[in-house]
Order: C-alpha cells, then sequence, then structure tokens
C-alpha cells in the first residue's frame, strides 16, 4: 500500500465550486478521517480521487504520480448506498470478480477467499443481490473494493445507510482489515464518533475547504478551529 | 443536500418591471419559448426539406408517367425547382413570412387559403372534444379513485381498469365506424356526415374523446392514488383538515400537474386522429386535406398542412409546459 | 427475463392476452396456407352479399368471402405490425445508446433532435415519412417503424441514464471496465427488460397504425390486403352489410388489445418489484376500535395514555400490544431500529395509519378524551389544535405547489375559525417564533425555496398554529446534519419549555433521544421492552436488547481497543414472530423459559419486558 495524496483539487461545476485547492494526505497503512456536513464537498472529494468527478485544478497523486496517467486502478472506492452499489444482474461471485487485475488465476478461488474475508459465507457467491440484507450487500461492495488489489480504499459513508446494530459489525470488520492488511484507508462519515473508531488522522470539509486537520485523539480532544468546536458541542450526548 | 435552495429567480431585484419576470413562471415561458422557435425552425426545415427527399421527381411522380416533357418542365419552374437549394430554401422562408405557402399542383389553389378554409373545420372538432375529455375523465378518476384506495373494491377496481384499457385500444377511425354503425345506421339517430347542424358534431367528436378520456382517466386515478400515498398528504391529515379540503387543496393540484404533461400528450395525439375521424365523417378539415394530397402527390399541399399540424402541436407543448409551470414551480427548476 | 413473463401468464389479464398472441400467431401462419385460395376465390352468384350459410359474413364487390379474408388477413397485418416494430426498437435503441457513444456534440445534437421528434404525434410522423417512402405497404412500414423510433429512443435515453447514474455503473468504472463491457454487461440488461416490454405495448399501437393507414388508402394497395383495407372497402357499404366493416374492425381492436395487455401486465410485474413497500401511508384514518373497555379513572389527567395498541395489515401485526402514558409537560423518546414499529405507533395513536391497517387499542386517550368513541366532529377539532406532528422528511412533508405560510396558516382558518388573512398573519408569527430569518418574505416561497433544517422548523410552526399539547416527532432529525438536528432539538425543547407541550421524540438514535427526554421507551418487534429514566441509560438498562444497542453504538467516549459489541443475527419478521420473547434468538442470556413464553412489561417505575434482566448496574455489557 502507498501514499494517496491531494494536491490543491479544485472541481467546479459551472459556477459553483465543490472543491477549492483541497490538499490532504492519507499516509500509507494510515485511515484517515473526513468529516463534513451535507454539501461539504465530501463526496466529490473520494470521487475525484477515483476519476468519477472532473479535476479542475490540483492533482491528486499516488506515491507521487497522478492517478489519471496509472494505467491500473489503484484507488478503490466504497458507495453509500449498498442498493444501489451492485449490478441486479450479477451475481455478487461475478460483481467481486469483475475488478480482479487481468491476469488473474482463479478468480472463483479468490472470490471466495474474499467473502471469506468480509464474513459472508463463500458458498453464496452464486447468489444475487436481491437476497441480501444491506449489510451484507455492503461487505460485498467491499469485498469488490478490495478485489482489484488497491493501493487505496476510499469508504464513501459506508454505514450511513445502515442499521445502527449493523452499523457496528462493519466498523468491526473496517477495524479487522486494518489490522490484518494494514489497509491505506480514506473514511469519509458526517459521524465524528464513527471517524473517530476507525482513524488515525482527521479532517474536517466544510463548503470545500479543509478546516482543520490532524492526529485524531488531539483533534477530537483539542479542536483548534471553531467550526470543528461546533461539530464536537452539537453531538448529542448520553 | 440541504444546502440553502434558494428559487433560480430569487437573486432578481424587486421593482415594477421586474416583477413579471421575479415570477418564476414567468422566466420559465421566456426560456421555453426559444426552445419552442428552434423546434419550429426544425419543423419548418424538415417540411421543407420533405419535397426534395422524396426518391426520383416528384412532378413527374405527382403528373404520372404519361405528362408531356414540357407540362413536367413548367411545373418544375412555376415551383422554382429548378433553383439550387439554398435559394428554394430562403424563398420558401420569405414565403412563409410573408404568408405564402405555395400553390397547389393539382388544382393551383393557394396553400394557404384552403388551408386558412380547413384548419377552423379541424380546430371545431379538436376543442370540444378535449374539452368533452377533460370533463369526463377527471371526475371520472377522482371518484375511482376515491372508491378504491388503500385496496378497497378490488372488483371495481378491475372493471375499471379492463374497460379503460379496452376503450382506450379501440382506435379513434374505428370507434367512428362503431358510432356510424350503431347510431347512424341502426338507430337513425345522428347523421353520417354533414356539418349544417349541431347533432352532425356528436359522433365525430365522440369518436375523438372516448379512447383519450379512457386513458386520461386511468392516468388521474393513478396520478391521484401516488399523490394520496405521499408524505404532504399525511401532513393535510395530521392537521385534520376536512377531506374535501385534503383532495381540492393539497392532493388534487399535485395529481393534476402530473396528469397534465400527458394531457398536451393526449392533445396533440387528438390532433392526429382529426385525421382519421375527418376520413371518417368526410368532414372538410385539415385531415381530410392532407389524405387527399398525399393521394394526388399534391407536395405543396401537404407541405402546408404538415407545416400547420406541427406548429400546433408545438404550440400545444409549449402551452402545457408553461401552465405547468404556473401551477408547480419546481417544474421551473427540472425544465430549466 | 424469463420470471417477469411467466408472473405476467400466471395473471388472469396475462394468460388471456398470451393466449390470444399465440392463437394470432398460428393464424399468421397457417390461415394463408389453408384459407388462401378460398379468400381469392370469386363466387359471381354472390357479389356484395349479405350474411348468408355459404358466407357467413357476406361477400366483397368480386364475391369473395368476407370471413375467409379476414382470417388471412391476420399474416399481413401482425407481420406489419411486428415489423414496423422492430424497426423502430432497432432504430430507437440505435438513436438511444447513440449520444454515449458518438462525440459529445453530436451526441447532444442527436438527443436533441430526438427530444423535437418525440413531441409529434407517430401518425403525424408516419404521414410525413408515407410522403417520403411513397405509398404503398413498403413506403408504410417504413414510415410506421421510423414514427415510432423517437419514442423508443427517448426511453432507451431515460432508462440508460437512470442506470448509469446509479452506483454500481460508476463502481465499475471504477474498477476499470471498458465502454463496451459497461454497455453490454451493466447497462443494457438493466433496460433490456422495460424496452421489451414496450415494444410489446408498441406492436399493438403499430397495429392500429397500419390499419389506419391501409383505411386512408394510403399503406397496403390492392391487391394485397390487410384488416385496415377491409375495414375501408367495408366502410362503403356499411349500409348494406356491416359485417364487412364491423369484422376486420373487431380483428383489429382484439389483437391490439392482446398486445397491449399482455405488455401492461408485463410491465405492471416490472413495477412491483421495484417499489418500495410504504405500509403507513394509503388514505382514511382506520378508526380504532375499542376491544376493552376504559374503565380506568383518569388520575393526573395524563396527556396521552395507550393501553394495549395494536396495529395490524392483515395478518401481521407489526405494533403489537404497546402501553404507556405521557405526562402534561413530559418528554418521552421511543427509540427501535427501522422495523421496530415505533414510527407505526406514532401514526396510530394520532389517527393517521390509513387503510388496509387497522388500529384497535384497550385504551387510547388523549387529554382525557377516549378517540375511538368521541364523535368525528370532536376529534378532529381536539387533535387539530392540541397535537402536533413533525414528520422525517421535510422536504416531502410540504405540499410543494402551496406557499409555506398557507400551509401553516390553513390550520388555524380550519380551527380557530380565524380569517384568510389573519391566519396568514399568524402563520408569519409563528415561523418568526420558530427562528425562520425574514419570515413576511418566507412565508410567500414555496417549500423548494427552503433549506431542509428550515422547512422542519416551518413544521413545527405549522404545529404552533393553535396551542398544542402534545407534539409527536418522528425521527424529525433523521435527514439533517448535526449542527441542524442540534438546532431543531433545541427548538423543540425551548417550545416545550414555553408551551408545556409534552413531547414524543421518536427516533432510531438513542444518544438524541438521551439528550433531550425525561423518559425513554425502547421498542422492539413491535413491542416496548424497557420503558426507563433517559438519565440512567448508560448505567440502569436492564433489558439485553438495550444494553447491547448502547454498546454497539460508538460515541466519542469508546473504547477504542475493543470490538463493539454486535448483536447476531436480525430483527424477526413481523409475520414470523418466535412464540417466546421476540429478542430470544439474538439474545446472550436467553434460556429455555424466554423461548417459549414472551415476557410481560413489568409494572413499575422502570418497566421491562424480559425474563432475566441484567442486574448489574455499571456500563453496559
Amino acid at each position: 500500500m502507498s501514499e494517496l495524496v491531494f494536491d490543491a483539487v479544485s472541481v467546479r461545476y459551472g459556477r459553483h465550486t465543490i472543491l477549492r485547492e483541497v490538499s490532504l494526505t492519507v499516509p500509507s497503512g494510515a485511515t484517515v478521517g473526513l468529516v463534513g456536513e451535507s454539501g461539504s464537498g465530501k463526496s466529490t472529494l473520494a470521487r475525484a480521487a477515483v476519476g468519477l468527478s472532473p479535476v479542475t485544478g490540483g492533482r491528486v497523486l499516488l506515491d507521487g504520480a497522478d492517478v489519471r496517467g496509472l494505467a491500473r486502478r489503484p484507488v478503490q472506492l466504497v458507495f453509500q448506498d449498498p442498493y444501489g452499489s451492485l449490478n441486479p444482474r450479477m451475481s455478487i461471485g461475478e460483481s467481486i470478480a469483475e475488478p480482479m487485475p487481468r491476469g488473474t488465476r482463479n478468480r472463483r478461488e479468490e472470490a471466495a477467499r474474499l467473502l471469506e474475508l468480509v464474513g459472508l459465507d463463500p458458498q453464496r457467491a452464486g447468489v444475487r443481490p436481491a437476497q441480501l440484507s444491506g449489510g451484507q450487500r455492503q461487505r460485498v461492495a467491499l469485498a469488490r473494493a478490495l478485489a482489484a488489489r488497491p493501493e487505496v480504499v476510499i469508504a464513501d459513508e459506508i454505514t450511513s445507510a445502515l442499521d445502527v446494530s449493523v452499523q457496528g459489525s462493519m466498523l468491526n470488520l473496517i477495524r479487522t482489515l486494518q489490522r490484518e492488511m494494514s489497509l491505506t484507508m480514506l473514511f469519509i462519515s458526517h459521524n465524528l464518533a464513527v471517524v473517530r473508531y476507525v482513524s488515525d488522522i482527521v479532517a474536517v470539509l466544510r463548503h470545500g475547504e479543509i478546516v482543520e486537520s490532524g492526529p485524531a485523539e488531539r483533534l477530537l480532544k483539542d479542536p483548534r478551529h471553531p467550526y470543528t468546536q461546533d461539530l464536537l458541542d452539537a453531538l448529542p450526548k448520553l | 443536500m440541504s444546502g440553502p435552495m434558494s428559487g433560480p429567480m430569487s437573486g432578481l431585484v424587486s421593482g415594477a418591471p421586474a416583477r413579471l419576470v421575479r415570477a418564476p413562471w414567468a422566466a420559465f415561458a421566456l426560456r421555453r419559448s426559444w426552445r419552442f422557435l428552434v423546434s419550429l425552425w426544425v419543423l419548418v426545415t424538415a417540411s421543407f426539406l420533405m419535397i426534395h427527399l422524396i426518391p426520383g421527381d416528384p412532378v413527374r411522380a405527382a403528373l404520372g408517367t404519361t405528362a408531356p416533357v414540357e407540362l413536367v418542365e413548367a411545373r418544375r419552374q412555376a415551383l422554382g425547382l429548378d433553383a439550387p437549394l439554398w435559394q428554394q430554401y430562403t424563398g420558401f422562408l420569405r414565403g412563409l413570412l410573408t404568408g405564402d405557402l405555395g400553390t397547389s399542383m393539382v388544382n393551383d389553389l393557394r396553400v394557404a387559403q384552403v388551408v386558412g378554409e380547413r384548419l377552423p373545420e379541424t380546430i371545431k372538432l379538436a376543442l370540444p372534444a378535449f374539452v368533452l375529455v377533460l370533463a369526463i375523465s377527471v371526475p371520472v378518476g377522482v371518484v375511482m379513485a376515491m372508491l378504491t384506495r388503500g385496496g378497497r373494491r378490488r372488483g371495481g377496481e378491475l372493471a375499471f381498469t379492463s374497460a379503460s384499457v379496452f376503450v382506450a385500444a379501440i382506435p379513434e377511425f374505428l370507434l367512428a365506424v362503431g358510432l356510424v354503425y350503431a347510431f347512424a345506421v341502426s338507430l337513425p339517430w345522428f347523421p353520417v356526415a354533414g356539418r349544417e347542424e349541431l347533432s352532425s358534431y356528436v359522433l365525430p367528436v365522440l369518436s375523438l374523446a372516448i379512447a383519450p378520456a379512457a386513458v386520461m382517466a386511468r392516468i388521474v386515478r393513478v396520478e391521484l392514488l401516488a399523490v394520496l400515498g405521499e408524505d404532504f398528504v399525511r401532513t393535510a391529515r395530521a392537521k385534520r383538515l376536512p377531506a374535501r379540503l385534503i383532495y381540492a387543496r393539497h392532493a388534487l393540484p399535485n395529481a393534476l400537474t402530473a396528469t397534465l404533461t400527458l394531457a398536451g400528450l393526449l392533445l396533440t395525439s387528438m390532433v392526429a386522429g382529426t385525421v382519421l375521424v375527418e376520413n371518417v365523417f368526410a368532414w372538410p378539415g385539415l385531415g381530410s386535406t392532407i389524405v387527399q394530397s398525399i393521394l394526388q402527390k399534391d407536395y405543396p399541399m401537404v407541405q402546408g398542412v404538415v407545416l400547420v399540424y406541427g406548429a400546433g402541436v408545438l404550440l400545444v407543448n409549449l402551452l402545457v409546459d408553461v401552465l405547468l409551470a404556473v401551477l408547480d414551480p419546481r417544474s421551473t427548476i427540472r425544465e430549466g | 427475463m424469463g420470471g417477469k413473463w411467466r408472473v405476467a401468464v400466471r395473471t388472469p389479464v396475462g394468460a388471456c392476452s398470451a393466449v390470444l398472441i399465440v392463437v394470432v400467431g398460428a393464424l399468421a401462419v397457417l390461415a394463408p396456407i389453408v384459407w388462401g385460395a378460398g379468400a381469392e376465390a370469386t363466387d359471381t352468384t354472390a357479389i356484395q352479399a349479405g350474411p348468408s350459410a355459404a358466407h357467413l359474413l357476406g361477400t366483397d364487390s368480386l364475391g369473395r368471402d368476407i370471413l375467409l379474408r379476414v382470417l388471412v388477413a391476420t399474416r399481413l397485418s401482425v407481420g406489419l405490425a411486428v415489423t414496423a416494430t422492430l424497426i423502430g426498437l432497432v432504430a430507437g435503441v440505435l438513436l438511444g445508446i447513440a449520444p454515449s457513444v458518438l462525440p459529445r456534440r453530436l451526441g447532444r445534437l442527436v438527443t436533441s433532435a430526438v427530444g423535437i421528434a418525440v413531441a409529434f404525434p407517430a401518425l403525424l410522423l408516419a404521414l410525413f415519412l408515407a410522403v417520403i417512402f411513397g405509398v404503398g405497404m413498403q413506403g408504410a412500414v417504413l414510415a410506421i417503424g421510423l414514427a415510432g423510433a423517437p419514442s423508443f429512443a427517448r426511453l432507451t435515453q431515460t432508462l440508460a441514464a437512470s442506470v448509469a447514474g446509479r452506483d454500481f455503473v460508476a463502481a465499475a468504472r471504477v474498477a476499470g471496465v471498458g465502454r463496451l463491457r459497461l454497455m453490454t454487461r451493466h447497462i443494457l440488461p438493466n433496460i433490456g427488460e422495460p424496452l421489451v416490454v414496450n415494444a410489446t405495448i408498441g406492436a399493438g399501437g403499430a397495429l392500429l397504425a397500419f390499419a389506419g393507414l391501409s383505411f386512408l388508402g394510403i399503406g397496403v394497395q390492392a391487391p394485397d390486403y390487410d384488416w385496415g383495407r377491409l375495414l375501408g372497402d367495408g366502410l362503403d357499404r356499411i349500409y348494406t352489410n356491416p359485417a364487412a366493416a364491423l369484422a376486420p374492425g373487431v380483428a383489429v381492436v382484439v389483437v391490439g388489445l392482446a398486445f397491449n395487455l399482455f405488455g401492461e401486465t408485463a410491465a405492471a410485474m416490472l413495477g412491483t418489484r421495484t417499489r418500495r413497500l410504504r405500509p403507513a401511508k394509503p388514505a382514511e384514518p382506520a378508526e380504532p376500535a375499542v376491544r376493552r373497555s376504559p374503565a380506568r379513572p383518569v388520575r393526573d389527567a395524563p396527556v396521552l395514555a395507550v393501553e394495549d395498541l395494536r396495529v395490524a395489515f392483515g395478518p401481521v401485526t407489526p405494533v403489537r400490544g404497546v402501553s404507556f402514558t405521557i405526562g402534561a409537560g413530559e418528554a418521552v423518546g421511543m427509540v427501535g431500529e427501522s422495523g421496530s414499529g415505533k414510527s407505526l405507533t406514532a401514526l396510530a395513536l394520532s389517527g393517521l395509519v390509513e387503510q388496509p391497517g387497522t388500529v384497535t387499542a384497550g385504551r387510547l386517550e388523549f387529554l382525557g378524551t377516549p378517540l375511538p368513541g368521541a364523535p368525528q366532529r370532536e376529534v378532529r377539532r381536539l387533535l387539530g389544535s392540541s397535537l402536533a406532528m413533525v414528520f422525517q422528511d421535510p422536504v416531502a412533508s410540504f405540499n410543494p405547489t402551496q406557499r409555506v405560510g398557507r400551509q401553516l396558516a390553513e390550520v388555524s382558518e380550519q380551527h380557530q375559525g380565524l380569517s384568510r388573512r389573519a391566519a396568514l398573519g399568524r402563520a408569519v408569527d409563528r415561523l418568526r417564533a420558530v427562528r425562520v430569518t425574514e419570515p413576511e418574505r418566507r412565508a410567500r416561497q414555496y417549500p423548494h425555496q427552503f433549506s431542509g433544517g428550515m422547512l422542519q422548523r416551518a413544521m413545527i410552526g405549522m404545529g404552533l398554529m393553535a396551542s398544542p399539547r402534545l407534539i409527536v416527532a418522528d425521527e424529525p432529525t433523521t435527514a439533517l446534519d448535526v449542527r441542524v438536528q442540534r438546532e431543531v432539538l433545541r427548538l423543540l425543547s425551548g417550545v416545550r419549555a414555553s408551551e408545556g407541550a409534552a413531547i414524543l421524540l421518536i427516533s432510531h438514535d438513542i444518544s438524541v433521544i438521551a439528550q433531550t427526554c425525561d423518559r425513554v421507551l425502547v421498542m422492539y418487534a413491535g413491542r416496548i421492552v424497557e420503558d426507563m429514566p433517559a438519565a440512567r441509560l448508560r448505567e440502569g438498562a436492564r433489558h439485553p436488547y438495550t444494553r447491547a444497542l448502547l454498546a454497539s453504538v460508538p460515541d466519542m467516549d469508546t473504547d477504542l481497543d475493543r470490538p463493539l459489541t454486535v448483536i447476531p443475527g436480525r430483527p424477526p419478521e413481523p409475520d414470523r414472530m418466535p412464540p417466546g420473547c421476540a429478542f430470544a434468538p439474538r439474545c446472550p442470556r436467553a434460556a429455555d423459559r424466554c423461548r417459549s413464553e414472551d415476557p410481560e412489561l413489568s409494572r413499575s417505575e422502570h418497566r421491562v419486558a424480559c425474563w432475566h434482566p441484567d442486574e448489574r448496574s455499571g456500563g453496559p455489557a
């Protein structure tokens, strides 16, 4: 795994600026939690890294090389909505096998291995997404991202469509993968507590600009920017 | 997602002249008119090109293989078909602007004059038919929605749906033939042709209106049921408004805006329906004119009628979209 | 693909139309072979004859049998219609896909050309094209086929765009899937079905259009004949032999209908699968039926008293006996996962469950008035002025075609008898009370001009038009950001303080409830499993589900070195409730009794429905 760098990335649609010169580094083997409210541009940042949003300024670099020039797809994205992110007409095994790099031998075995890795029964590789629950689908989506043997995985609000009790097991899975695969990850969420649980570094995005970033523990305990402070204050307390 | 969503026109300053444009629908109408003009231009160009797309010599085709060469040449010249294409095109456009649609190849009548005489006859059929469609379909659709909502009266729902599908599947001209057989032949209540008395309008208008009315009634019902399931209807119920207000103020206006788009389609397809119905009842409108002209290969006349029909369709679409914008302010954003 | 057609065939309408299509197909193949010669045979003894034993439907001007001619014409009529539909479908799909394959400019040109062409009725297009292709069968096939192309193109574009916008296509692109494979593997399979269904309906339309053109003399020319031409010929003699016109007419209608119905049935099947089931929203209050008489006298006059509330949809009972009271000015929270029945409970106690849902309750009293028994008029007045509702999706909960001020004002017009003007004034005042800036201007705006948070405040303002004694807020902040959520929650608490209204706050987020409410009701599988003071949640929860819920949600103090508690399995489906405690299959403390006997909610200050409640105090398990 390797380092992902957003170097002064801007995204503009017509007159609307979604991202304004965002610079952010995801160090190798670390997880960066990106926090922001709706409309802050956090999904756009994720999509910019994988080429789904047009980058109008700056560059996205992987180990110093512009990701747009790379032949393979070293950055993979897991989407928010597990109901829309799997092709309903493909079995989950086929979906997982699709992004595997060319020349992968035994795609079937590899798919089974990945299913097992995300905590699903490899025997079920033949089923269609419609037969799975939301949490199970999200695990398949994660397995598909891993199948591409990515250098970096971006998770865009992957737990926000799940029920609270399912969210917990998804977060545990992320923690396990971090430990076992030394995953490099950009974890995007509106939920500070969720970000805190999985991130080494936290960055706060507001109106398309990073207002603050730093080690998770320090930033969440001792925020320096008033906006971060306000976000933390707004959290309901038990 | 929930960022401040201000209307597209909220930035405009207030003040007397800006007042009209400040209404979102008026600004929308301006933008929409532009699309109308582009479509109109495409229509004009297409009908101009029509005569040139016909394989072979259209004049020879019209006059027949036995016509003398001189006559064909003379007619070609009269139609200006010898000039370069762009000259013909500018001439055609100039003619349009001065209200000159050319001359018939069959009887030397001015096309504009013929169309001017026939158009009112077609409108006299289409307009009452449209009013009849609305008068039948909206009440029927609303009543059916009220009776069958929440999965009640499944039998009634099935009967209504089957009946409307059945009626809607009968094309206008077949309905016309059936009506003629029933009410002019078996029961001689109405005249089969002619247009002197009011009674001669009954069968043609009915033939035009019945199938679209069945389609509309079904759509009104479905749309109303969909709207009744919306959150804002639940809000209206949570306000404890009486049922008539929930229907009249909250459900129906929203159901009708959804229906309106389809009503426009329906109206344009009724314009097309007049072609067939006029031929059954020997009604001297645009519909019988275009069919005759096609059969006689009277291309300038076909061109003129196609233009008028097409412009009518575009105009209806424009009106429907603007009306939609007035009724539902959101539609200006979707379309804009 | 095959599945839905098979289901479509199983419905009565689908079966009938399928049988018809098969019969028509057989006729199209066989009729010309069997009766072809007979249909051409002229009977000089019977020219233009009416129906007789020899000629059931009479004869035409050359003495040919009309019945045989109608049967034989099946092949041409159906064949032409199907050919034209195929031409239209292929041309349309090509045009529809073109914009995503061609260079941008060219693609846009195609799109707008299709947009213009689709505005014209197919018959007009067909007439126009018939002029170009010439009168006759070939010309008519091309004309009708191509006239249908724009609408197929539009359909393809819309379908492809909706599929292309979905995340799985984005995921495939991220995975490096090429354009061609994207089209063949991800987009086309997902739009093929609706395309074929529409083509079936289109074939019915083409059949009618062909009959129309032939009837006008523009389509099939003699000596060939299809139903349209037979009809045209017959119409001339409708006074002498009506059967000659009616028979081909009936053939056209019946076969057209068969195509239509078969397609529509299949389309309906397509629709049902994509539509989400929403049990809580069809349109008339289902009258709660009293099952036990409310004999108990009211002591502290609670705002709301509910006993044994049940909501059923047919055999399924998503709410299975819920009992609680809300005191004056009290803030009660109701927490549970999706499907636990919390929203349905809220709708039921405010009389908003609609048919086919049925609500029953041992007792359902609002401000001391039993709702089921009281006259409708009185209930409406009482609830209209004293019960306010706030729903989850503020954007969807406002009528998009009415100004926000009007929507608030109509409450006071209805229940307080205010004039239109006075009610509007009150609406502005209430908008100001919920801190909507520039309330006069905002009142004149439409909902889509508001942000989500502002609309939710306006919704609360709507509840304040009268003087509410209870505000039922169903997931009021789920769609909002945390800072907006804080604002809305503060507003609710402020209203509670200033108006003295009680609050029933429903949320899936236990911390939202803990922060806002005095008391919390925990719902699981249609029941309240625990009812306790909100302040003691952290250390005092006794039901294993409540404890697991608390432990599975990370907060800012969660131990980062330990995995989150996970509740294994899934909640039971409402139609498959286990015999004992509904939580038993997922419960670490479950014993035999739990699996056979359903625990009742205990009767005490801190109510819990569990055979083995967790008595340990301190942090959650």
